[in-house]
């Protein structure tokens, strides 16, 4: 059993530079053994969170903890049981893509052999190539290759998958659940909401350096609505006056619209009532989820009081 | 509030314990990457002192040789340039006059390059905190490579000494005083750049901007040296390169000032070690601020975008040749006041011909001073193609051609100005003592004469650029540094006359002290312009190669 039961504890986290407010009064959880999403435009501080947990960046103000320790005062000391990976690998140009692993392995725990070649197979990576040759994908398997060959308790991931190929990304994937069957916690930010949801156990979504929405996926699901499309001979009379039924819309006999959760007993009744010749209902997407809160942002914007 | 403060305050200072985890795989990491670049630093100082030293060995045979020498070397340029030794009429004393300061300067920079190397240049691409998300203290990589560039300079020193002894420098009977003063003066001087490199890398947000102060450091205490060598000697030690100096092999054998470089460097290194772990992985002393919201239209060309890039270099070099120029100027002006104390028979004698020949000698400096800009300018056309923001700039509609002439224009008419600039500085600070208003137009006229020469090395360059563009910019320094060396030390170098003369600064009339000449400029001029058509030409018809 780990000693900690939250891998992080993030609260009223802040940190400017400059003039510039990157985090204002960020909150974080990742539950030791979970994955944990963390979703963010660009700009809104997820690399700066990651980099402070990290002990490269020093918070102005609130609290952090990694696996029970302070991420600045105790950087070394929790490393050894952190691996990180960041969204844009710059590696040495005159030294071989083996050469950055075993060098960035070296600095943390023992790196398993097996594993190494394991996961340089299942990435499909040539350690013998000279760095500058490298793509970018190239380059960012080298920092997957080393974050997931070690035996890191805490992986710090920072949009790993932005430069891979869908295939890469399955090998990725299925690295992630072997990491997360072994006990072992994992804060993944991403833009990529399939991703997220694939992976995930719990999802933090920020805006602006601050926290706007947490909970288990499930959790967040029933924040927002369903997405329902029945076919109907008759009209849709009725259904758009219901509360709860949302951006109704009539196609070619295909009735569509949004539907909040706890409304969903009642428009289904209403919606058998006019006999459906068929219904497709889609549960509520991480991104509509997203794109509502940003919506929102979207719509205070134009408003003009920002 | 206050909780928030206290528990930011508790944590602001890690174990100390932590800071230096991880050393020995840096340490190998730093060796790794600079296995080469260490290796050629050393065969290069080492094996410089170790020839003048052998070569003046055979030549000097007798003591009238030697006494000739020293007649010889005890002029004003000699002095400005690379000092004179304390005992200059013996072998060492020589040897020393030749070659000491080529050794412990191009060390002093070779180190703050390497300390950039691994510190900022790391950092601003994120290699530093690919490392640092590691088990690494926040001081491992760092004292790594100070402890690998120290152990280049105690190399190198100690290279020095072995040469020195081995060729037999020092006097009979007196042991190998001498040669272990002459090394560790060198390493001394090292060891000092090492800490001003440090505290470089830690103040400044950039590679560019550290190895740009760093030299800036460098480049003021060898200026302030020139000036207390050319004076009563006392300036001499208001700068740590004149504590070197003033260890005097051969002469007092001196080896507390040593003691002095080592102490400067220890406190420059305790105050880098000390910023780095106050700030921000990343972050340079100021914070960066916002900029403009949207571009004007000028920066759409090639010429306007570069301007505005190049913004900062062009105004830096302004401000350091007009700086060094006025500096010059007023100790020409020190100069001709010593020499008119002599008497009036003297500066009848070798007064008028030794001004000129010392204002033709600085002239030289910041036409070599420009030729840095230059080639930094003309260098980073192919730091754009590396780097791959090349690409998108082709991508729009601009031809290759026209986006490399574009961007030469900068080192073209940079030069041109630079060299107007301090030649005219120069003059006015040197006429304003002498009360003659003429001395600006025509020691501006004088500086001028280089451009031609500058713009050869500029056409190496980009002819380099052209044909072997993963090389271009390490062989472009190297043509540069190798031009210097043989400049300075051509003759101990036995290559033939020819070869001395064609070279384009030895080419160029050094004005005022011989009249102009044409043909030389003329001839110059056509070859840095085939040098450029040439490398031009080979770009058009190349691959665009980034990495």
């Amino acid at each position: 059993m780990p000693a900690h039961e939250m891998a992080v504890e993030i609260e009223g986290l802040t940190k400017s530079f400059g003039s510039v407010q990157a985090l204002r009064g960020l909150d974080l959880t990742v539950p030791t053994g979970q994955v944990t999403g963390f979703l963010g435009p660009n700009g809104s501080g997820k690399s700066t969170t990651i980099r402070i947990l990290l002990g490269l960046l020093r918070a102005d103000g609130g609290r952090a903890t990694v696996l029970g320790g302070d991420p600045w005062a105790d950087a070394v000391r929790l490393h050894r049981s952190i691996a990180y990976v960041p969204g844009d690998v710059s590696l040495w140009p005159n030294l071989t893509g083996g050469e950055a692993i075993d060098i960035l392995a070296r600095l943390s725990g023992p790196l398993d052999p097996a594993r190494r070649a394991l996961m340089l197979e299942r990435f499909e990576l040539d350690p013998t190539k000279k760095a500058r040759t490298y793509s970018k994908g190239n380059r960012q398997k080298v920092a997957l290759v080393a974050a997931l060959a070690s035996q890191a308790e805490l992986l710090l991931l920072d949009e790993p998958t932005s430069g891979l190929d869908p295939l890469m990304e399955a090998a990725f994937t299925e690295s992630i659940l072997e990491v997360k069957a072994a006990g072992r916690s994992v804060l993944l930010s991403s833009h990529i909401f399939a991703e997220v949801e694939r992976l995930a156990d719990r999802v933090t979504i920020i805006r602006d350096g601050a926290t706007v929405e947490a909970g288990t996926i499930a959790e967040l699901r029933h924040l927002t609505r369903s997405q329902v499309t029945v076919g109907l001979d008759g009209g849709a009379d009725g259904l758009s006056g219901l509360p709860g039924v949302h951006d109704l819309q009539v196609l070619d006999g295909h009735v569509t619209f949004a539907v909040d959760e706890a409304e969903l007993p009642a428009v289904l009744a209403a919606v058998a009532r006019l006999q459906p010749r068929s219904i497709v209902a889609n549960p509520p997407s991480l991104e509509e989820l997203f794109l509502r809160h940003y919506g929102d942002e979207l719509a205070t914007l134009s408003k003009g009081d920002r | 509030m206050t909780v928030v403060a206290v528990a930011t305050e508790r944590r602001l200072r890690p174990p100390v314990a932590d800071s230096l985890t991880g050393l020995g795989p840096m340490l190998r990491l730093v060796l790794r990457r600079n296995r080469v670049r260490l290796v050629v630093w050393w065969v290069v100082l080492a094996g410089l002192f170790a020839y003048v030293g052998t070569y003046y060995t055979s030549l000097f045979t007798t003591q009238a040789a030697l006494n000739d020498f020293a007649a010889l070397s005890n002029t004003p340029s000699i002095k400005a340039l690379t000092g004179l030794a304390a005992t200059p009429n013996t072998l060492g004393g020589a040897v020393w006059t030749k070659i000491w300061m080529t050794c412990a300067l191009s060390l002093a920079f070779g180190v703050v390059f390497l300390v950039t190397r691994s510190g900022r240049a790391d950092e601003e691409v994120g290699r530093t905190e690919l490392l640092r998300s590691r088990m690494l203290g926040r001081h491992a990589y760092s004292v790594a490579s100070w402890l690998v560039d120290a152990g280049l300079c105690v190399a190198v020193g100690a290279g020095i000494a072995l040469a020195s002894a081995a060729v037999g420098l020092d006097p009979a009977g007196a042991g190998v005083a001498g040669s272990l003063v002459v090394g560790a003066s060198v390493t001394g001087v090292g060891l000092m750049a090492l800490g001003v490199g440090a505290v470089a890398n830690q103040v400044a947000g950039t590679s560019r901007g550290a190895n740009a102060l760093g030299s800036a450091v460098i480049g003021a205490f060898y200026v302030l040296r020139m000036v207390g060598d050319l004076g009563d000697g006392r300036l001499t030690w208001v700068s740590p390169i004149g504590w070197a100096q003033e260890m005097q092999p051969w002469g007092a054998n001196r080896w507390w000032p040593l003691v002095l470089l080592v102490v400067l460097a220890a406190v420059l290194l305790a105050a880098a070690a000390r910023l780095e772990a106050r700030r921000d992985l990343g972050a340079g002393l100021l914070p960066e601020r916002p900029g403009p919201a949207g571009a004007p239209v000028r920066y759409t060309s090639p010429l306007g975008l570069a301007l505005r890039l190049q913004r900062g270099p062009v105004i830096g070099w302004s401000a350091t040749i007009v700086l060094t120029a006025l500096l010059f100027g007023s100790v020409v002006q020190s100069m001709t006041t010593l020499l008119s104390d002599a008497g009036s028979t003297a500066t009848a004698i070798i007064g008028g011909s030794s001004v000129n020949a010392l204002l033709a000698m600085l002239g030289m400096i910041i036409a070599m001073v420009t030729t840095v800009f230059a080639l930094q300018s003309a260098a980073s056309l192919r730091g754009d193609e590396a780097s791959g923001i090349l690409e998108p700039q082709l991508a729009g509609a601009v031809s290759r051609t026209s986006w490399a002439v574009q961007r030469l224009l900068i080192p073209a008419v940079g030069a041109a100005v630079l060299l107007l600039v301090g030649g005219a500085g120069m003059g006015a600070s040197y006429g304003a003592a002498v009360h003659d208003a003429g001395q600006t137009g025509r020691l501006a006229l004088a500086a001028l004469a280089y451009w031609p020469a500058v713009m050869v090395l500029v056409g190496v360059a980009v002819a380099l650029f052209g044909w072997v563009p993963r090389l271009a910019v390490p062989l472009t320094w190297g043509v540069l540094s190798a031009m210097w060396f043989v400049v300075l030390i051509g003759d101990a170098l036995h290559l033939p006359a020819w070869l001395l003369d064609v070279l384009p600064f030895s080419a160029t009339p050094h004005l005022p002290l011989v009249p102009l000449t044409w043909t030389p400029l003329v001839v110059l001029t056509l070859v840095a312009a085939g040098l450029v058509w040439t490398g031009l030409d080979r770009f058009g018809r190349r691959d665009v190669q980034t990495g």
